[in-house]
């Protein structure tokens, strides 16, 4: 295996971490709780400006040629936390403004509106995170190892799937208990939750802002990984990749969702790597976004559930019901 | 100064107000009749940008490119509603699945374009005829034509609307479809020309759009689709007598406020509007009643 | 108090009706829905209401059940006043009502439906994603074996893994009303709990309730199959126009005059 392959090879392990960071948390808003959160890339990106400017130290370094807000240079694994919390702060206030008993293409279309208006504030107030430019030269996390530059690679895979790991047991945690049930329940019918005593609202919004940290950690990988971040990174259109990825991968399955991560973002975007550019530049890239909103129509007309759609829920029976017990298993 | 600017400011946001009347009418109409939120609208913008460009590279007057454009517009978005987006809605898709569907029409109509012209700007080649003062403010030639063809168009509309059996059929079509159709009106017939003519005007803008900014490229017309939306939910869907004053409102608050704060918040501005409208008075200033009506079949 | 009308039961001062609707008026858009509505509720009993269309009776049901607000007037439940309270903390102290039209979810199964409905669930409060299955495990445990001893009783076992959506309608209708009963309601809103549905499975609604009064469950039932309402309530109200316009047993209304009027004219 040549190092150029092994180094490829890790860098797609890296973004494949990251896009399942992704699907999960879009899963959560829109397949579980039925949120039609339109603009989630803002709060990956919210994650990731946050990720940068505590790891990037003050802007006056470097030769000063960047302008952000704040500017320290934080430990690990501080950085990526805060990422996740700072997002999550950004979920709370988006969701008590803009989460409404609305039609579900306006609600979308707040959600798009509000992500214009964010990379519109970023590119303008050049002060924030250096406007269209962006962050660069974001330091790698525990840089300082003793590790070739192969070595490191790996390494970031390995504290990736840890990531990935960790914010499993978590999402599980919600989506295998009565409280994914709530959501489900929220998502199929409000007003009948309602009736029954379920706080709507709250649930809703606890499912926006828990999605808002998991998107926000995956900014913070990602960042710390390519080692800049820019508003081209965030356009609202990206939104609708992540969004594909959950439609073709199964809505409301967390495994689902991972093959759709793989299929969509991963798979479908590498896969045009290997074939020679041809045509004038930025050919291909077109191409690649043709074939992602075809994609898109293509799933939603034939398979509107995904790959692998929502499982079923059994509950195994007890033999004698008055004491046995009788768990629920989660079949993702 | 600040008089005279402030009236030049004004002239402009005539200018486009008309560009964007002429789009969020059409946008409106769309949304209507069809109840669904066409995102793909400002792509078919610039598709009908480039048929009238490419009439005028090959020789055609800014009246021909007009046309092209118009056309193109028309027959794109009645092809596109009746053999992809009805076919869509009869299937099961609800609102928001159909925003992702126009969603990724827009997104492949842009990219074709990418793929077709590349990533570079263009430019119509035309005399932009002179300047011309009226009322203490100056604007080229063109620009009183891109005023004159809005308000001929919404003239035009109007009176179809309001006049002929066609609008009638529009308007009962907008307003209640199961009734329309249980009153012998023909709501499918109905529906493709309203698809033409809010395509007509969707192709019109396009063209207008990219001869007031001075070059153009694949991404023109989808930069201005939220402002369309803005000004369409403002003045109440499926009013095109709202969406015209709403137009008006925020062409020229946008314009005045570019020169007066600065040029970049511009379109924040109209954004904020829209996502109030949304939030808080969805019917838009001018309309009332907006039932939360499934796409209609 | 206001002055109730001739022939309709003073709400008694004494607490012994379990519910009290006192004076209730609502109005919507102009047109008077609900005019000074004011009756009883005996406690483990099945009270009917009846009364020709457009008499205000889902008027009343939704003010009793919390989703109608009225524009004057109180309810009194258990002896205390809830005319303020909303739908959901209504259900949580035992007042609970099921809908006409099918409110099941979808894509959750039938036995997720029962399960879903139960209130004050540990697993649903945001410290489950904190402390986890060991949190909420018991309390599911009991909860399952209430909900499949409900299904026992309606029948509807086979059907438990089922998604609610893909039930027919008169089975939806079961799920309705087991669904309100894993509230472990103390008074249960029944409206129109037939209507539409075959007359095989109306008999076996008529059982189940009957069941469940047997066991001393208080029901107010809006009906109006005047057949089954002398079957099963032991009391009848009677609406029209918006008002309470006699109380009584079956056999008492169909001597009162103003009751036959009320039907023929409406």
């Amino acid at each position: 295996m040549s190092a150029a392959f092994v180094y490829y090879t890790t860098t797609i392990l890296v973004y494949l971490g990251v896009d399942i960071l992704a699907v999960w948390s879009l899963n959560l808003q829109y397949g579980v709780t039925g949120i039609y959160n339109f603009a989630w890339i803002m709060f990956q990106a919210v994650g990731a400006y946050t990720a940068g400017v505590l790891t990037l130290g003050p802007d006056t370094s470097n030769g000063g040629f960047q302008q952000y807000i704040l500017g320290v240079r934080l430990p690990e694994p501080l950085p990526v936390l805060v990422a996740g919390a700072v997002a999550g702060v950004v979920a709370l206030v988006v969701g008590m403004v803009a989460l409404r008993r609305l039609r579900t293409d306006y609600q979308a279309m707040v959600m798009l509106v509000i992500s214009v208006i964010a990379v519109l504030l970023v590119e303008n107030v050049t002060g924030l995170f250096n406007g269209p430019a962006g962050l660069s030269l974001v330091p790698q996390p525990y840089g300082s190892l003793p590790l070739s530059s192969l070595g490191y690679q790996w390494f970031y895979v390995a504290l990736t799937a840890v990531i990935c790991l960790v914010v499993y047991l978590f999402v599980h945690r919600v989506t295998s208990s009565p409280l994914g049930r709530a959501l489900r329940a929220t998502r199929d019918n409000e007003d009948a939750a309602q009736a029954l005593g379920k706080d709507v609202v709250q649930l809703r919004l606890f499912a926006f802002v828990f999605g808002g940290v998991v998107a926000g950690i995956s900014g913070a990988v990602l960042i710390l990984f390519i080692g800049a971040w820019s508003p081209g990174s965030w356009a609202y259109v990206e939104t609708l990749v992540v969004l594909t990825a959950v439609i073709v991968g199964g809505t409301g399955n967390n495994a689902g969702v991972m093959l759709g991560a793989l299929l969509v973002p991963v798979a479908f975007n590498e896969a045009t790597r290997f074939i020679p550019q041809f045509g004038r530049p930025g050919l291909v890239d077109a191409l690649q976004w043709i074939v992602i909103g075809l994609l898109a129509l293509v799933f939603l007309w034939f398979w509107p559930r995904g790959i692998i759609p929502e499982r079923r829920r059994r509950f195994p029976a007890g033999p004698g019901r008055a004491t046995q017990a009788a768990e629920p298993s989660e079949v993702t | 100064m600040t008089g005279s600017l402030f009236v030049q400011s004004i002239g402009f946001g005539l200018v486009t107000a008309s560009i964007l009347a002429l789009a969020s009418v059409g946008f409106t109409l769309q949304f209507g009749v069809s109840n669904i939120l066409n995102l793909a609208y400002g792509d078919l913008m610039t598709a009908s940008a480039f048929a009238g460009y490419a009439v005028n590279q090959a020789g055609g007057s800014i009246a021909e490119s007009l046309v092209a454009g118009a056309g193109f517009g028309a027959l794109a978005s009645a092809l596109l509603n009746r053999y992809l987006y009805r076919r869509f809605v009869r299937h099961g898709t609800k609102l928001f699945g159909m925003v992702v569907v126009t969603l990724a029409v827009g997104i492949i109509v842009q990219n074709i374009l990418l793929a077709a012209y590349g990533a570079t700007f263009f430019s119509y080649s035309f005399s932009t005829g002179g300047q011309v003062h009226i009322l203490g403010m100056v604007l080229d030639k063109f620009q009183l034509v891109i005023i004159a063809v809005s308000v001929a168009a919404m003239a035009a509309v109007q009176l179809l609307l309001t006049r002929t059996r066609l609008g009638k059929a529009m308007r009962a079509t907008a307003a209640n479809p199961g009734l329309a159709q249980a009153s012998g009106i023909g709501t499918e017939q109905v529906t493709d020309l309203a698809w033409l003519m809010s395509g007509a005007l969707c192709g019109l803008a396009g063209v207008v759009l990219v001869l007031n900014t001075s070059a153009f490229q694949s991404t023109t017309g989808n930069d201005f689709l939220v402002v369309i939306v803005a000004a369409a939910m403002l003045g109440g869907v499926g009013r095109p007598t709202g969406a015209m004053l709403a137009s008006v409102v925020l062409g020229v608050v946008t314009e005045v406020a570019a020169r007066f704060i600065t040029p970049s918040f511009k379109e924040v501005i109209a954004f904020g509007v829209l996502v109030v409208v949304l939030l808080f008075r969805p019917t838009g200033i001018f309309g009332q009643g907006a039932t939360v009506k499934e796409v209609p079949t | 108090m206001s002055a109730a009308a001739a022939g309709a039961r003073q709400p008694a001062a004494d607490g012994k009706d379990f519910l009290i609707a006192d004076g209730l008026r609502r109005e919507f858009g102009g047109v008077r829905a609900c005019a000074d509505a004011t009756f009883g509720i005996r406690r483990g009993a099945i009270t009917s209401l009846i009364g020709p269309n457009g008499a205000g009776k889902s008027t009343v049901v939704g003010i009793v059940g919390g989703a109608i607000a009225p524009s004057a007037g109180r309810i009194v439940f258990d002896g205390s006043d809830i005319t303020a309270m909303p739908p959901h903390d209504r259900a949580r102290i035992g007042l609970v009502r099921t809908y006409q039209l099918s409110s099941e979810f979808g894509r959750l199964t039938v036995l997720e439906n029962l399960l879903v409905a139960a209130p004050s669930q540990r697993g649903e409060r945001m410290r489950t994603l904190l402390l986890g299955k060991r949190y909420w495990r018991t309390q599911e445990r009991e909860l399952l074996d209430q909900a499949r001893s409900l299904l026992d009783r309606f029948a509807l076992s086979h059907m438990q893994d089922e998604y609610a959506g893909n039930l027919s309608g008169g089975q939806k209708r079961l799920l309705e009303i087991m669904r309100a009963l894993m509230c472990q309601p103390k008074l249960l809103l029944l409206d129109e709990p037939m209507a539409g549905v075959n007359p095989t499975l109306a008999r076996s609604i008529e059982g189940y309730l009957a069941g469940l009064a047997g066991e001393g469950l208080t029901m107010l039932l809006v009906e109006h199959e005047l057949g089954l309402v002398e079957r099963l309530s032991e009391s009848v109200i009677v609406m029209a126009q918006g008002k309470v316009i006699a109380t009584g047993t079956m056999p008492e209304l169909r001597a009162r005059p103003e009751v036959l009027h009320a039907y023929l004219v409406g």
